[in-house]
């Protein structure tokens, strides 16, 4: 199906059924309440077909570009049916496993995934790992009954939800450094999985620790090859940043709009608004130019390292006007609508933190991009 | 167009761009077939035009040939038009009492020219005037660029034979061009302070080694594609609100990479013996020809809160 067509039905029938796809609950909603509607309008959208187009067949999609995808993630947020954030979690996991898994695993788990029938989550962030990746040293050994996991993640978001997850783990010594990782697909409910939910100042307990202690994984479910876990992240990170953050754009662009719609008059500085429309408008255009490449069957590579650095800035400048806009509400307010706006603000502070920091963006954007050599 | 032929139209532009410049570029333009160009793939004919032209900081009639077709103008070659003054997008001229009082600006083309088209603001909405370049008064300013030729430009014409004209439309497409400009301008900052980076050894290593002048440099290539990024999606559908917005960002981001630049050359870059200043000075004029960025930026907040909405989104 083209795009076009595609926009003219995914509207149609988010029109038809817009009182079974609506959230039961007033602002933000809790947690349990976010995750409970992102697999509702999630199941609704597959059994409709919708969530099953823009992925391949073998993975129980439909077929077609990866704009159909990025256009149904855009106008779910742009009418507050999904957290975006949430309802972007596949558009990583699900490549990695269609990419990565044995076929028969990627053909019985992606429609799951997509369906809503499960939540994945992605195990790669350690307390001693944050932004170097490669010395991450949660431990796989290698036994006859499978491989056995002992060690740490932090970070995971909605482990506590999952049923499965996309695990990165040291199989080679410490030293090997990025050539001793190995991805594997893990059941959250194995024997000896611990997960604590961490509280954050923005009041979701959407980030957990999760704890291994003798977890036992299958041989037939790791992902690629064994020790070579780095190539499917460094995969994996361009989809972060490329679909994920188009859906973010939809997510800024109706939280904007709001703003400008309720803010009381002259609490808002009209420079400050100009400069937050043109970055948010800037992104898009860059976003939209990155999903054309995607369909075009182009590789992703360092570059969307500049759509993230755009976005978390846009981000920022956005909820910088709402700590001035909506001040009020943001510091006081207790109705669902304030304490929606009190968590999103606090959340963005979180923005040029998670999925790479911004110095992080920046170490690539000079390395790789404008080719500045070694930084010592 | 087609990769080749782009590839050709480029490469073509390029060497005309940083071999000369005012009348013999445009000479050179000419020969290279750009005004058909600029009938047949208008967006690429400009992009690759003026992005060049701010690269290689150099000045030719095209702003005044493009914005001349724009408004209608049968004999475009031979016609400059006048700009609005300095920080404004509105008309030059203002119909009052049966006169047309004319006070903007000309660059170097104005001399080059026989004719010029002035705009004015009419009761009835903007009007035109093809008029002898000798009717208008000129004078040449040198000020912080004097390598654009810019001249000041007065007059009293008789107000009797104004055509109307789309001047909000050929002023976007103006926007566009100049935005183009900057991002050229920028992205040779750029590359200078980068190459300086490389170069430049103290402490025993080069100064790119550095992370607080890597991430300047980081931040100057995000400023130059967010504006680049936004041109491009502007050339969709060059509506004003569109042209207002890209031509603002490329105002700021130019302006911000001059800085970045600046402070990564250090001492060399603020002589005149490196060519920094050259795209400095550029960069400062061209932010402020047709709409300057603090003020674009500041309307297109005032229109936000005034309608209590954004302006449509860019769609997939």
């Amino acid at each position: 199906m083209e795009l076009d067509a595609f926009k003219v039905a995914v509207d149609a029938w988010l029109d038809e059924h817009e009182h079974e796809l609506a959230s039961d609950y007033e602002g933000g909603g809790t947690l349990d309440q976010q995750v409970a509607q992102l697999r509702k309008v999630m199941g609704m959208a597959y059994a409709a077909g919708f969530m099953r187009m823009g992925w391949p067949e073998r993975a129980g999609g439909l077929g077609g570009s990866n704009l159909l995808r990025a256009y149904l993630g855009e106008v779910l947020t742009a009418r507050d049916l999904v957290e975006a954030g949430f309802y972007s979690l596949p558009e990583v996991l699900a490549p990695t496993m269609i990419d990565y898994a044995p076929e028969t695993l990627a053909a019985e788990m992606v429609p799951k995934l997509l369906s809503g029938e499960e939540i994945w989550c992605q195990g790669f962030s350690e307390p001693g790992t944050g932004s170097n990746l490669g010395s991450l040293a949660c431990r796989a050994t290698h036994t006859d009954a499978g491989w056995r996991i002992n060690g740490q993640k932090v970070w995971t978001s909605l482990a506590q939800y999952a049923q499965r997850c996309v695990l990165l783990t040291r199989t080679g010594t410490l030293e090997s450094a990025h050539r001793g990782i190995t991805a594997m697909f893990i059941d959250m409910d194995s024997p000896g999985i611990t997960v604590r939910p961490i509280e954050t100042m923005h009041g979701a307990e959407e980030f957990c620790e999760v704890f291994y202690d003798d977890v036992v994984v299958p041989l037939d479910r790791v992902l690629g090859e064994v020790d070579g876990g780095w190539s499917i992240a460094m995969d994996l990170l361009p989809y972060e940043r490329s679909t994920a953050l188009w859906h973010r754009a939809s997510y800024l662009h109706r939280r904007l709009e709001q703003l400008v719609s309720a803010a009381p008059a002259g609490t808002l500085d009209p420079t400050g608004v100009g400069e937050a429309t043109q970055l948010l408008w800037a992104f898009r255009a860059r976003s939209r130019a990155t999903q054309r490449r995607l369909a075009a069957g182009e590789t992703l590579g360092s570059e969307t390292s500049i759509d993230k650095v755009l976005v978390a800035t846009a981000e920022q400048a956005i909820f910088e006007l709402v700590g001035e806009g909506l001040g009020p509400e943001v510091a006081t307010g207790d109705d669902p609508v304030s304490a929606r706006w009190r968590a999103e603000f606090l959340y963005s502070r979180a923005a040029t933190i998670y999925g790479g920091s911004a110095e992080i963006q920046r170490n690539i954007i000079a390395r790789r991009l404008l080719a500045l050599g070694d930084d010592r | 167009m087609e990769a080749s032929e782009l590839a050709l139209f480029r490469s073509g532009i390029h060497h005309a761009t940083e071999t000369c410049s005012g009348e013999a570029l445009d000479a050179a333009l000419d020969e290279l077939g750009w005004r058909d160009a600029l009938v047949a793939d208008r967006s690429t004919a400009v992009s690759v035009l003026f992005e060049a032209l701010g690269s290689s900081v150099v000045d030719s009639s095209a702003l005044d040939w493009l914005l001349a077709a724009a408004l209608g103008e049968k004999d475009a070659v031979r016609t400059s038009v006048v700009l609005p003054l300095l920080r404004r997008a509105a008309p030059p001229g203002r119909v009052r009492a049966g006169r047309c009082e004319v006070h903007g600006l000309g660059t170097g083309a104005v001399a080059r020219a026989d004719a010029a088209v002035v705009v004015a603001e009419a009761d009835g909405g903007p009007v035109a005037y093809t008029v002898k370049a000798s009717s208008l008064e000129l004078r040449q300013v040198r000020g912080l660029d004097p390598g654009l030729g810019i001249v000041e430009v007065t007059g009293d014409l008789d107000a009797a034979a104004g055509r109307p004209v789309d001047w909000e439309g050929a002023a976007s497409i103006g926007q566009l061009a100049v935005g183009h400009e900057l991002v050229g301008l920028a992205r040779a900052m750029l590359e200078l302070a980068r190459q300086h980076a490389l170069d430049r050894v103290q402490f025993g290593r080069p100064i790119s080694s550095f992370q607080a002048i890597r991430h300047r440099l980081a931040e100057s290539l995000v400023a130059v594609e967010a504006a680049d990024g936004l041109l491009a999606a502007a050339w969709d559908d060059p509506s004003p609100v569109m042209a207002a917005m890209a031509k603002g960002m490329a105002g700021r981001s130019a302006r911000a990479v001059a800085r970045h630049a600046q402070q990564v050359l250090a001492g060399i870059g603020f002589t005149t013996e490196h060519p920094l200043h050259g795209y400095v000075r550029r960069t400062i004029v061209l932010d402020q020809l047709l709409g300057a960025s603090s003020v674009l930026t500041r309307q297109l907040g005032d229109d936000v809160l005034e309608r209590g909405a954004l302006p449509p989104a860019l769609p997939l």
